[in-house]
């Protein structure tokens, strides 16, 4: 456990290391640009030597403050980011030259709205009907200008080869980030949900992190038999029975935010995959350094992301479809955050398709970034396991009861 | 040999004693909620002894439930209230499929197949559908919890509150008494409101044997509200306060005798 724990310990300072990153990128003249969306090609970041950091919010504390401009019914996650925005509270937001923001949903298009008082922001259009060409070819052209906007900002010309570049660097860590989350597809996997999640860094394609992450994949790969989670987890592997695997899906968890995922894997489950913004969602694909046109090519790959905005979001359920297969879910779990309007909807159809088609139970979380609803949320979490472990007793046991 | 269960709930303790040989309940005891549980648990078991005229050493195995489970010192495990409000339920009722549970902070509706529990859904961060709701506007009214079904049963026309909002609907039924609404048309809106929320929950399914549980079904009348709210019938369960403690007793039981089946349905 010892090497194994190293690079959770490296990661359990994510923010820290970010933090002295962007620090001396900016000293070494390189410029930041904030993020808000994994649609956002940071390829055509680094193709322009810059570096992208994500400024999702996951705080309660910016909420307060965001609640004075922005409805209290509005998703924790644009209401935390914004008021790190009215605060000046966010060091990575204060040193952004930009900030890249898109339009996927109501609340947080028209928060960037009021964000743009005061920031520079760039938007970038998102088509949402996921299977129409002309959707795609204006996605295209609204990747172009945004390489064309960063091309001027930052007095550049990106080459296709700075482009390939970049796409070299994103597959690795994307490569990288797959082969971690795979490690939860073993029977019994090396790592918790949580510990998985600590490995996404809110800055892409730091070198120092995907050694860590090579030197993580190393040691759980060297296999040395990790028969419990690395310490300070509420979860042990090796507990009996066997964790209840879950697949977590809807919503981002973002830095701070993750309370559901610690909630539930202390409820004795273990979520081996996450579906979701971030986890393994928007790595799936690679993007092909070699292709003609890299930048159509990046386009595309960022097209594909199956989001709740996009209808019909076919692509949610296929993807739901390969990662049950792959990682073997025993239940699924779908998180949406309050207020958020499409991922609720959708949660209708997600519903119906895991019992239906996966047949697998089924459990909707809808709550906010305030713990308070904390001990109601784990008599669902726990009843949920008691229920799969019931049927896993098997139906002789069940049918006297 | 005795499988006690306690469902530490959001608004009362209760304690259901369990013959684990004979599958059949020695006595129970119940009270109102304290900041101190665990202490009211133990008050409350040795009640239940001394009514079933038991020695506490006759006590084999404890299952705690609801909402203050994991306080319990004296619980050997914990189950939730949703997986022994069905264990409950079905002992006595082998034929629910549904349990409307409407307690103290929580309403429930549960879904029973041929292996227990299928799907669940619960209330979220709002008080509106719930028992403390009902207590608020007792209170507000003048009223007990129990007197509120007596005045509701003489309305002729139900007040129509709109608010899903326990808060709001507060402010609501204050502007009906001013108003000059009877309590009566306002206690009778209330029960159909909050038989309306739960129902909304989810939705049974029109030939689905309901039961109903939790301390709000012994309110005279809920039953009717929410039969009315569901469209369709609705038994009470017996003592349906206590199904849910009497779960973890089922639980209990098991865990005392293995594979000791049926015989207490």
């Amino acid at each position: 456990m010892e090497t194994a724990d190293t690079p959770l310990t490296y990661f359990s300072q994510m923010i820290d290391h970010c933090y002295d990153y962007a620090e001396s990128a900016k000293a070494q003249g390189r410029p930041i640009v904030g993020i808000l969306c994994e649609f956002t090609p940071r390829e055509i970041i680094f193709a322009a030597g810059a570096v992208p950091v994500c400024l999702c919010g996951g705080s309660l504390e910016t909420i307060p403050a965001a609640e004075q401009h922005l409805p209290v019914n509005l998703c924790p996650l644009i209401k935390s980011t914004y008021g790190y925005h009215l605060q000046g509270t966010n060091p990575f937001l204060e040193w952004a030259d930009f900030v890249v923001a898109e339009t996927t949903c109501d609340g947080k298009k028209k928060m960037y709205e009021l964000m743009s008082a005061g920031r520079e922001m760039y938007i970038l259009e998102l088509p949402q009907k996921a299977d129409e060409p002309d959707a795609l070819a204006h996605w295209i052209k609204e990747v172009e200008k945004f390489k064309a906007y960063v091309e001027k900002k930052f007095h550049t010309q990106i080459t296709d080869d700075q482009l390939r570049a970049a796409i070299r660097l994103m597959n690795r860590e994307r490569g990288l980030r797959r082969e971690l989350a795979d490690l939860m597809a073993r029977d019994l996997p090396p790592l918790t949900g949580r510990q998985l999640l600590d490995f996404k860094s809110i800055i892409s394609g730091i070198d120092a992190d995907l050694e860590q992450y090579e030197k993580a994949i190393r040691t759980f790969n060297a296999g040395a038999a990790v028969k419990t989670a690395a310490p300070g987890s509420p979860l042990d592997l090796s507990q009996s029975p066997p964790p209840v695997r879950v697949l977590l899906t809807g919503v981002p968890t973002v830095h701070g935010a993750e309370r559901v995922v610690e909630l539930i894997e202390s409820c004795g489950a273990v979520v081996v995959a996450q579906e979701n913004c971030t986890g393994i969602k928007p790595i799936l694909e690679d993007i092909d350094p070699d292709a003609p046109d890299p930048l159509q090519a990046i386009a595309e790959k960022y097209y594909h992301l199956p989001c709740s905005v996009m209808t019909i979001n076919e692509r949610r359920l296929e993807s739901l479809r390969t990662l049950a297969a792959r990682f073997r879910p025993q239940c699924v779990i779908e998180l949406v955050w309050q207020a958020c309007l499409t991922y609720d909807v959708e949660s209708k159809r997600i519903r119906r398709f895991v019992e239906d088609e996966l047949q697998l139970p089924y459990l909707k979380i809808v709550t906010d970034y305030s713990p308070s609803d904390s001990g109601r949320l784990m008599v669902r979490i726990e009843a949920l396991i008691e229920t799969v472990l019931a049927k896993a007793a098997g139906p002789a046991r069940q049918a006297s009861r | 040999m005795i499988g006690c269960g306690i469902d530490a709930g959001s608004r009362a303790m209760k304690v259901v004693l369990m013959d684990a040989a004979n599958r059949r309940v020695i006595s129970a005891a119940a009270a109102d909620q304290r900041p101190d549980q665990s202490e009211l648990a133990i008050e409350l078991t040795g009640q239940a002894l001394k009514n079933g005229g038991v020695q506490p050493q006759d006590i084999k195995k404890t299952v705690g439930t609801g909402y203050g489970r994991r306080v319990l010192t004296q619980a050997d495990t914990t189950i939730t209230e949703i997986t022994c409000q069905a264990r409950g339920v079905r002992s006595l009722l082998p034929n629910a499929q549904v349990i409307v549970d409407i307690g103290g902070q929580d309403s429930k509706v549960i879904v029973l197949d041929v292996q227990g529990v299928r799907d669940f859904a619960m209330n979220d961060r709002c008080a509106a559908g719930t028992g403390q709701f009902l207590e608020m506007v007792a209170q507000r009214l003048g009223f007990s919890l129990a007197e509120l079904g007596v005045h509701a049963a003489r309305s002729l026309q139900p007040a129509v509150i709109n608010s899903t909002c326990a808060v709001f609907a507060e402010t609501e039924i204050i502007s009906l008494l001013a108003s000059g609404m009877t309590p009566e048309d306002i206690s009778a809106g209330v029960l159909r409101s909050v038989a309306l929320r739960v129902a909304g929950l989810s939705h049974p399914g029109s030939t689905a044997a309901v039961v109903f549980t939790g301390g709000a079904a012994r309110i005279q009348g809920m039953d009717k509200f929410l039969s009315q709210a569901l469209g369709q019938p609705v038994v009470i369960a017996p003592d349906p306060h206590l199904t849910a403690a009497r779960g973890a007793a089922l639980f209990a039981c098991e865990q005392i005798e293995p594979g000791h089946r049926g015989r207490d349905e």
